[in-house]
């Protein structure tokens, strides 16, 4: 019998990595757009009657207007613009109080770390949104961002602190200890190689959980306050006109759904909200 | 004559850039033993791959398989062979899921192969476990892989290949990792009921340790060719080419060092024991206490089995546990008075180099590894630090790889050299050597062996070298203390040991490391 050569099997990047990429090139994009958002937006920020009131999409206004008669297209871009904003802000609280914090806890003396650890479990087990809206009562609006952020700590913490854990007590590190390799030596080795290799992640994650907890907070009238709104609070102030005029909620929704999804795929579509 | 059971014909298997076999045709009999000898990569693995069905994505396949006297198939199509084969794997090989039952696993993979309920299935696997001599109970196969030692992973293995009454056994690596006394008991096993089953053996060795307990006839392999064959009673006396000339000469145990010079016994102590009782509680009588010194430049080798205790007295010498009584000194200081800051200190001279891939984390560069213990122990300038970093991986051969190279990227040969690499730079007064050649080939043996023993001579330290192998003890120690049950049972001179051992333990361990060829009827 005749020998053939059997055909090789394509091989390629992995179906996580594609959709990585997937997530870090809508982010981008949206990152752009936000950078833009003045130029491109025709209109000002909350600037009223520059259509008639509740106008359809036409090719003078694309998303329509509002009951107010501001340009919805330009109402999204400056709402993403805030949303982005404040969630990256948010997002950089959650991973420095939650991620890092975490991750250096499991090194505290006298049971601390341990002691953090519960709380945030106890923390953990309640909604991030009550959270939010606690703390956004014990402060002010304004403060909205950083309860945010602060609202999705507890996980992020946790998650940390257990990765932090498993990696004090690998093999590796008690060979480490073996040989005198002091404990701050091995922080710093853990802490780089896991900013290196999972910070990305953790960021994505964690700007999803804020987001998504953020407009949730504006939408029920806790968050962000007038001049300047976000996209939750633009989804709110169309509750009026949303069966007679669908656009005036639609876009905003739309633009909110995708720097959503965009976050969960660069994070591969890992925990879904939770940092 | 024998029925001819396979066949395999100018069988060759390709990745791009690569040729992992070339050509390759073999003929086995029914209830014949054929051993494919070879350093790791040598083709071996891609015979066994292929015959299992299971190639790697990306490999081009070409050549033909028979089996029995079915009509010759195409190697690249994945057929379902016509008779029972049986693959077996070793207990390294992760073949398992670690967090199920290890029983239930195995019983699924049985019934599969039988076409039976489970229940039977069950049956069958305690059946064969039974007629295994020194095999554990049934019941120790319901825990997870990961809470199994790889002995008892390696009975379960083999109880379960057996219950497929297979008429061809593929071994693949199967009793690679293990310490020669389990191994040898596995072998025997193999032997025993390939008699009973008549089943013929396609094992794939690293070491001619196997080959020699197998017996059969073997095939010497290098770079996907087979370079020389014949019945192992024979390459063993005699070989014919180069290759397996320095192949079998690499895997002879080195002769015993002539009797250590009095000086190197009479420097400083490095480690001293009194009285030390270290383990669980259970079964200690008074007076068990470890009384011993290790004196500068001297090596002295923990040998037992696993699970005898050894670790647990090295980890209590080296003060990351407590002794139940007794008193350790290191390094002229009492570690028992010592705070675990100074403990860390005084750890800082101790080096370590384990068999086991997961000391090393694998997030780091092959550099960081090397230079961590400098830029953690002292404040040296960075181009120091890189000259004594080049320096020790020159002087273990892994110079030539990126600087950036992840350790997860390493085969296990390179994590074993770059483990000596960084020890060296550690510049220790004493090194724990915990299994160095343990699943490694013979060549790497050969290398590991003569870079320990470089290190030992040029940089010094102490050796409390941790194996179960008599020949490594050999090859690395003068003296050596027996350890069963948690309990030193025999010390003294390896040399005498060797000659005559007191204790049925010590004769076991010798004889499972220097038996040899024994174990197999010849032949062919």
């Amino acid at each position: 019998m005749n020998a053939t050569l059997a055909k090789p099997r394509p091989t390629g990047p992995s179906l996580r990595a594609v959709i990585r990429a997937a997530g870090f090139a809508g982010l981008g994009a949206i990152a752009v757009v936000v950078g833009l958002s003045n130029v491109l937006a025709r209109q000002p920020a909350d600037m009223v009657q520059a259509g008639d009131p509740l106008s359809p999409p036409s090719q003078r206004f694309p998303f329509g207007t509002d009951l107010f008669g501001r340009d919805v297209a330009s109402e999204v871009l400056h709402g993403l613009a805030v949303t982005v904003s404040h969630a990256a802000l948010a997002m950089l609280v959650t991973i420095a109080a939650g991620g890092i914090l975490g991750f250096v806890a499991v090194r505290f003396p006298l049971r601390t770390g341990a002691g953090l650890r519960w709380l945030a479990g106890i923390l953990g087990a309640l909604p991030p949104l009550f959270l939010a809206i606690l703390l956004i009562g014990l402060t002010s609006r304004d403060f909205a961002p950083v309860a945010a952020g602060l609202a999705a700590v507890p996980l992020a913490f946790i998650r940390a602190y257990d990765r932090s854990r498993g990696l004090a007590r690998s093999r590796h590190a008690e060979f480490a200890r073996a040989t005198g390799i002091p404990a701050t030596t091995l922080l710093k080795r853990d802490l780089v190689y896991e900013v290196r290799d999972g910070f990305l992640a953790l960021a994505t994650r964690s700007l999803a959980a804020v987001t998504i907890t953020l407009s949730t907070v504006s939408f029920f009238g806790f968050g962000t306050a007038p001049p300047h709104r976000d996209l939750g609070l633009m989804i709110a102030s169309a509750r009026e006109s949303y069966f007679d005029a669908w656009w005036t909620a639609l876009f905003p929704a739309l633009a909110l759904m995708a720097f959503i999804l965009c976050a969960r795929l660069a994070a591969a579509l890992d925990e879904g909200e939770q940092p | 004559m024998s029925a001819r059971l396979l066949t395999i014909e100018e069988l060759t298997v390709a990745t791009p850039g690569r040729i992992e076999l070339d050509r390759f045709s073999l003929a086995v009999d029914a209830g014949e033993t054929v051993v494919l000898l070879g350093e790791a990569g040598c083709g071996k693995e891609a015979v066994m791959r292929v015959l299992a069905g299971a190639p790697r994505s990306g490999e081009t396949i070409s050549g033909t398989l028979q089996f029995g006297a079915a009509p010759p198939e195409r190697a690249a199509k994945l057929v379902r062979p016509p008779l029972r084969v049986a693959y077996l794997s070793g207990a390294h090989a992760g073949s398992l899921s670690r967090h199920a039952s290890v029983s239930s696993q195995l019983v699924r993979v049985i019934a599969r192969k039988l076409g039976a309920a489970r229940s039977t299935a069950r049956a069958e696997f305690a059946l064969a476990l039974e007629r295994l001599d020194g095999a554990p109970p049934p019941s120790a196969f319901d825990r997870p892989a990961a809470k199994l030692s790889a002995r008892t992973l390696a009975w379960g293995l083999v109880a379960a290949a057996f219950a497929q009454a297979p008429e061809l056994l593929l071994a693949d690596h199967a009793l690679s990792g293990l310490a020669p006394m389990p191994a040898r008991l596995l072998a025997r096993a193999l032997l025993a009921e390939q008699k009973r089953q008549g089943f013929a053996i396609l094992y794939a060795a690293m070491n001619t340790d196997v080959a020699g307990w197998l017996g059969g006839r073997v095939l010497m392999m290098r770079h996907g060719k087979v370079v020389e064959e014949g019945p192992i009673a024979r390459l063993a006396g005699a070989q014919a080419h180069t290759y397996t000339q320095t192949f079998f000469k690499a895997m002879v145990p080195a002769p015993l060092p002539p009797s250590a010079p009095r000086a190197s016994a009479r420097g400083q102590p490095v480690l001293q024991a009194y009285g030390v009782e270290f383990g669980r509680d259970g079964a200690k009588r008074p007076g068990d206490g470890l009384t011993f010194e290790l004196r500068r430049g001297a090596s002295l080798a923990l040998l037992g089995e696993d699970g005898s205790g050894r670790r647990a007295l090295t980890r209590v010498l080296l003060g990351l546990d407590r002794p139940r009584a007794g008193r350790v000194v290191l390094d002229a200081v009492d570690v028992g008075i010592l705070a675990e800051k100074m403990l860390l200190r005084l750890r800082r001279r101790v080096a370590m180099i384990a068999g086991t891939d997961d000391v090393l984390d694998p997030r780091m560069t092959l550099w960081d590894t090397v230079s961590e213990p400098l830029r953690a122990h002292l404040k040296l300038p960075r181009e120091l630090v890189a000259n004594y970093r080049d320096a020790a991986l020159k002087r273990v051969g892994l110079a030539s790889l990126p600087g950036d190279c992840g350790v997860s990227d390493l085969s296990i040969f390179d994590k074993r050299r770059l483990q000596v690499a960084r020890a060296i730079v550690s510049a220790p007064l004493l090194a724990v050597i915990d299994e160095p050649l343990r699943g490694l080939d013979a060549f790497a043996q050969s290398v590991m062996r003569d870079l320990l023993r470089n290190f030992r001579a040029q940089e010094g330290p102490s050796f409390l070298v941790i194996t179960s192998d008599f020949a490594v003890a050999q090859a690395l120690s003068e003296e050596a203390m027996v350890l069963k049950d948690g309990r030193v049972i025999e010390r003294g001179a390896l040399a005498d040991l060797a000659r005559a051992p007191k204790e049925p333990q010590t004769r076991a361990l010798v004889d499972a490391s220097i038996g040899g060829l024994s174990l197999a009827p010849a032949q062919g």
